[in-house]
């Protein structure tokens, strides 16, 4: 392992093509180690409280539920290690495929690793035994951003997961949305495990008549007799900063009339690991959509075991005992609220006249939906059933996005209870114009705004 | 030496070449050499030269056929290996195709099923490729393939039963629309109506099987499709991964001459749908999918070839759509009711084979007669029976749409519809009718508070 990793192809391995360095240009954002403002210390992805970086936080995740087949459920023992997201994804995917014979990986280019690297394996000895001060700053400096990013970026080797698991099982494929969609439906037909990705988001329209049509009445139209169970397709999405019209949406809203479908998307690394894990199992066809903002930027320690969250769950990621305010998001935005309700407490340099200070004591409680479709509705009225308020935030547009489901659920559930009218904030209904990202995202100050507002309703 | 990035082994050994289908359409290999493309093995000539499959002159890609229309074997052909039982079960199944087929379509018109298709005109290509494919080969059908699943001896109980969708209906449990059949005992996947969905399906299908030690090299997924749903994208994907990934799919078009009212004259304008097979680097064949015998013999050879090399075989059979398109079409408006009459009367799938059964002695007009009636009989005892079971419980309508428990909304638009029938269940006539059709009379819904 040792001389492979240090080879001097390493640097060739890891070269990455131009549409995936445009990525890691992106990531420097997170790169930037600034001391807190004066102001008030605003979290961000590298920084925030949410992410759990320490092994005994990591093993504490709620619902966590390591797999049978593990020895003991005991958490002494458990390993932990530093991933970002698509470490953890493909993490996940190896160890479905190294207990699961007959599933398979397959898409545009994730035989070579993916352009977001998700189908590669990346050997971490070499970092640790070249650097040990790098292990040491890793596990004894939580929250310290400066080390996040530069043992991500300085990772010296890479393997495939078709190296590993062999081109039987690791596959590229035509370039063909709907052939990906449509061959996995056929494989998860016979009982096989069919992880397939559709590059980004902004591609599966081509597969929607295979997702939608068949692989989510599968089960139904055959009596039970057949089922796509097996299917899970991983789609890269949400917004990157530069992507354009296409390669920045969110289309999680196109699926949520789509019955027989489940559609997922985690937040960090344990969560895309553990929900990863739980929609390949699933015996239903999952729409697995990962935040690909986050590939790089989010790093928490993660149960190196195999392990998985539940589905359909939402967990509060800023939970409090009696809430003002219930703010619902998923993905990316979940940091944005995070980073919204402290500038509402202690409101950065410039916001100070803005924030009322009546306001600024508010209770605000974040939660991740996590499952989209079926989302916890259960869940959902619990929480605003305590608060009464509730903002809800996503990044795709407004009409027709899945905030007008949940606000309308909530109206006729809640409707007594409710102090405020139910409020969304999500992208414009425009397309995601390159140079107008900052104003069509529903950034931290827009969270900030309909907290004020529907406080002060 | 150089290689280039996409290279596969193509199975070249076989008696039929590829090449020998396109012969008349590839260009002639130049005689100068000046070497290669950098991803490409095609030579490099100065000569400015098109191809196209459709050339005019009569040089289309030849059909394959056994018998004449007398049922004689045509001069140079090859009789397939046959045996007088075998080929006894393939003539009575054609024939109860169509006796099944009369009765249903007539049972729609009478208003008693809401929905059916007949398979007149290309009995000999559905029980001639059914007959050529493994049992436990995959199939995976567009609608017009009952009689894969009549070969395969799935009943007419069940037939019948998915016709009424009644609570004895396992194919879809009254769900979808009749001749939407589906049978896993029977490797037959549930019939849907988006055309050509199940194309690339099949292609995973067969990745399946290639991946199973216990099914690898014994079975190939057989999926058919007609000349319309051709044109579907899905038709180029399915292609496309069969030849790409080492998946034995055999794709079987029906090519019958119409899509609902339009013409393959309006569908297409290459060399009918074998002419894409070779695009695709696909060992292809045409048969005259009238001839039983044909049909046969082409299904067999390109089974073995698909399983052999791992990799999609493409067979279009050629036929004509004698009955309407569905119950809801009358293609009178669209085509001449003479041309249907005189294809019936002059290339007749089902006389032919018979002429050649009788020419050896393996048939009668006796059995013939026989068959018929006892036939008759049977498939109006089991309609009979089908017609007067009820419908599956109410409840069922909210099963299946996920695998294990019921979600939040699913449970509770349960209870909403319990509380609207027992509301209005006994006021409101069109609901009133309907629920004494279910087996449980809606109580399964009705009942979900007290459970």
């Amino acid at each position: 392992m040792l001389t492979r990793a240090v080879s001097p192809h390493a640097s060739v391995l890891y070269r990455l093509p131009r549409h995936a360095v445009s990525r890691l240009r992106y990531s420097t954002a997170v790169d930037a180690v600034e001391p807190p403002p004066a102001g008030g210390h605003l979290p961000s992805i590298a920084n925030s409280a949410i992410l759990r970086t320490s092994r005994d936080s990591a093993l504490r995740t709620p619902g966590l539920k390591f797999a049978d087949d593990e020895p003991g459920n005991s958490l002494t023992g458990r390993e932990t290690r530093r991933m970002n997201v698509y470490q953890a994804v493909r993490d996940a995917m190896s160890i479905a495929l190294a207990k699961d014979d007959t599933a398979v990986v397959f898409g545009e280019d994730v035989s070579f690793g993916g352009v977001f690297r998700c189908t590669m394996v990346c050997l971490f000895t070499v970092l640790v035994v070249a650097y040990p001060a790098f292990l040491a700053v890793g596990t004894s400096a939580p929250g310290g951003p400066s080390h996040v990013t530069r043992s991500a970026d300085l990772v010296p080797c890479f393997q495939g997961l078709a190296e590993e698991f062999g081109r039987e099982r690791v596959f590229n494929t035509p370039l063909s949305e709907q052939g990906i969609a449509g061959f996995g439906i056929g494989l998860a037909a016979m009982g096989h495990t069919a992880i397939a990705e559709i590059q980004f988001a902004d591609y599966i329209y081509p597969a929607f008549d295979q997702l939608v049509n068949e692989a989510a009445k599968y089960r139904y139209r055959s009596g039970g007799q057949f089922n796509a169970g097996g299917l899970t397709v991983r789609t890269p999405t949400m917004s990157v900063g530069h992507g354009g019209l296409y390669h920045s949406q969110s289309p999680e809203g196109y699926f949520m009339g789509a019955a027989g479908l489940k559609v997922v998307i985690p937040r960090s690394p344990i969560q895309a690991k553990g929900l990863l894990l739980a929609s390949i199992r699933d015996p239903n066809p999952v729409i697995f959509m990962e935040p690909k903002i986050l590939y790089r930027s989010s790093v928490e320690h993660v149960p190196t075991s195999d392990y998985t969250l539940p589905l359909s769950q939402l967990e509060p990621v800023l939970p409090q005992s009696n809430p003002d305010i219930t703010v619902l998001s998923w993905g990316t935005p979940v940091y944005t609220c995070e980073t919204a309700a402290h500038m509402l407490a202690q409101p950065p340099k410039g916001l100070e006249e803005i924030v009322p200070s009546a306001v600024r004591g508010a209770k605000v409680e974040v939660l991740d939906l996590r499952t989209v479709l079926p989302w916890d509705i259960e869940g959902v009225l619990e929480r605003v059933g305590k608060s009464g308020r509730l903002v809800v935030v996503h990044e795709a547009g407004m009409t027709g996005g899945v905030g007008s489901e949940i606000a309308a659920t909530v109206q006729k559930e809640l409707f007594l209870r409710l102090k405020a009218p139910v409020r969304r904030v999500g992208s414009w209904d425009t397309p995601s114009g390159l140079n107008y990202e900052k104003f069509i995202l529903p950034d931290a100050v827009r969270v900030l705004d309909a907290l004020i507002e529907t406080l002060t309703y | 030496m150089f290689r280039p990035l996409y290279t596969r082994s193509l199975p070249r050994t076989l008696g039929l070449s590829r090449r020998r289908f396109i012969s008349t359409t590839t260009p002639e290999i130049p005689a100068e050499r000046h070497g290669h493309l950098p991803s490409s093995h095609s030579l490099i000539t100065p000569t400015l030269s098109f191809f196209n499959s459709v050339t005019g002159g009569g040089t289309q890609i030849p059909t394959y056929r056994v018998l004449d229309g007398a049922g004689n074997v045509i001069e140079g052909a090859e009789m397939p290996e046959l045996d007088r039982d075998f080929a006894r079960r393939i003539y009575e199944n054609m024939v109860c195709l169509p006796t099944i087929d009369n009765l249903l379509y007539n049972l729609q018109r009478q208003g008693k099923i809401s929905f059916y298709m007949t398979a007149y005109g290309e009995e000999a290509t559905i029980i001639g490729t059914a007959a050529a494919l493994a049992p436990d080969d995959e199939v995976l059908g567009q609608y017009r393939e009952l009689g894969v699943l009549l070969f395969r001896n799935w009943g007419l109980k069940a037939i019948m039963n998915q016709c009424f969708g009644n609570h004895m209906d396992k194919a879809s449990k009254g769900k979808q629309m009749p001749v939407h059949w589906g049978s896993p005992e029977h490797h037959f996947h549930t019939i849907s109506s988006p055309l050509a969905t199940q194309i690339p399906q099949a292609a995973g299908v067969a990745y399946a099987l290639q991946r199973d030690p216990e099914r690898r090299g014994h079975n190939c997924a057989a999926v058919y499709f007609g000349d319309g749903a051709a044109s579907e994208g899905d038709f180029h994907a399915g292609m496309l991964f069969a030849s790409t990934l080492p998946s034995p799919t055999l794709f079987i078009a029906r090519n019958n001459g119409f899509a609902i009212s339009t013409p393959a004259s309006e569908q297409y304008y290459g060399d009918g749908i074998a002419a894409r097979g070779p695009g695709y680097g696909m060992d292809t064949i045409r048969v005259d999918g009238n001839d039983v015998l044909a049909v046969l013999a082409a299904t067999r050879e390109a089974r073995r070839r698909c399983i052999e090399s791992g990799r999609g075989v493409l067979l279009e059979a050629m036929t004509y759509r004698v009955g309407h398109h569905s119950t809801s079409d009358d293609s009178f408006a669209y085509r001449p009711r003479q041309e249907v009459e005189d294809r019936k009367r002059i290339d007749n799938p089902i006389a032919r084979f018979r002429l050649f059964l009788h020419a050896r002695g393996w048939w009668s007009d006796e059995e013939e007669l026989a068959l018929k009636e006892r036939f008759k009989e049977e498939v109006m005892t089991e309609f009979r029976a089908a017609e007067r079971a009820q419908r599956h419980e109410l409840g069922e309508l909210f099963n299946d749409v996920y695998a294990g428990e019921l979600p939040y909304n699913l449970k509770e638009q349960r209870k909403e519809l319990g509380r609207l029938v027992r509301k209005y269940g006994d006021a409101w006539e069109p609901w009133r009718e309907e629920l004494k059709k279910f087996k449980d009379g809606g109580k399964s819904v009705m009942d979900i508070e007290d459970k």
